[in-house]
């Protein structure tokens, strides 16, 4: 289960785009393009601030039509590690509409669970196109639990299987 | 995207994970159903402080208690431990969906500027 990321526990996706690097890299850092492609369907990003330097701070809305009337959900987080055209690292935490962390209730919770992850964009100037890897993962790395997590992870992975057989 | 029912027992499930003394405790259940006594052998801890460890895990539900007279006796419950090892997984078709439309607006923005290149 651990997988070649490094992170103990994340999805990567590797996607490739007809567009220059820069235009990718915009995408993710220009609000305005950000808001065009990041909700869902059926959502839409009514607020995308974003401090893009390292130790910078982003807060985006997303806003959903549900049969209750619109529901907003508020995501915060800071900038890790920002190399232009290259390389984007970020958190992302759940937050009120001022950017508050919302914790999910336990306060016990020890470091380590996933109410925060961490989100990597890797871009790559293939002859005019960009290759762009993403990492979204559940356990930043750096993060005290990180490491137990793997062995915890790798040691119960044979009763997990089992159990998906089932 | 997940329910917040489901974010909420994850973020149980980690934080019952999220110490050495638990998941060893786990390792051992998973050789088979033990008793509380049987799971403080190898620890040098008071049984009180065994037994709390135990209630996390129950209350994560990756412990269940036997009836059976005052033993009691340990099993693992793996079936929160699935959903864990698919956390991540379930934001593929999420992050896919956005990159279609990624797609898309690329697409669009560079139809636009057909001029000039």
């Amino acid at each position: 289960m651990t997988d070649q990321s490094g992170y103990p526990d994340a999805v990567i996706i590797e996607r490739s785009f007809d567009a220059p690097v820069d235009l990718i890299w915009q995408m993710w850092t220009d609000p305005e393009h950000f808001k065009a492609w990041y909700g869902p369907d059926g959502a839409t990003i009514p607020v995308a601030k974003m401090d893009v330097h390292i130790g910078g701070t982003r807060l985006v809305c997303m806003e959903m039509q549900t049969p209750d009337g619109p529901t907003q959900m508020w995501f915060t987080g800071e900038y890790r590690e920002v190399v232009e055209n290259e390389r984007l690292v970020y958190t992302e935490s759940m937050s009120d509409a001022n950017g508050n962390v919302v914790s999910p209730s336990d306060p016990g919770m020890p470091a380590g669970h996933p109410s925060t992850t961490e989100i990597r964009v890797e871009l790559e100037d293939v002859g005019g196109r960009t290759k762009m890897v993403l990492t979204h993962a559940g356990v930043p790395a750096d993060s005290p639990g990180a490491a137990g997590w793997a062995m915890a992870l790798d040691k119960l992975a044979a009763h997990v299987d089992a159990y998906s057989d089932r | 995207m997940t329910t917040a029912i489901d974010q909420d027992r994850l973020s149980e499930t980690f934080g019952a994970l999220a110490n050495s003394t638990r998941r060893a405790i786990l390792a051992r259940l998973a050789d088979g159903a033990a008793t509380v006594n049987e799971l403080a052998e190898p620890f040098e801890m008071t049984l009180p402080a065994i037994s709390k460890h135990i209630k996390v895990l129950e209350r994560a539900g990756l412990v269940r208690r036997g009836q059976r007279a005052q033993y009691r006796p340990c099993a693992l419950d793996a079936t929160p431990l699935a959903e864990v090892a698919t956390w991540a997984e379930q934001y593929r078709p999420v992050w896919e969906a956005r990159f279609d439309r990624m797609d898309d607006y690329l697409t669009q923005l560079q139809q636009r500027k057909t001029g000039p290149r």
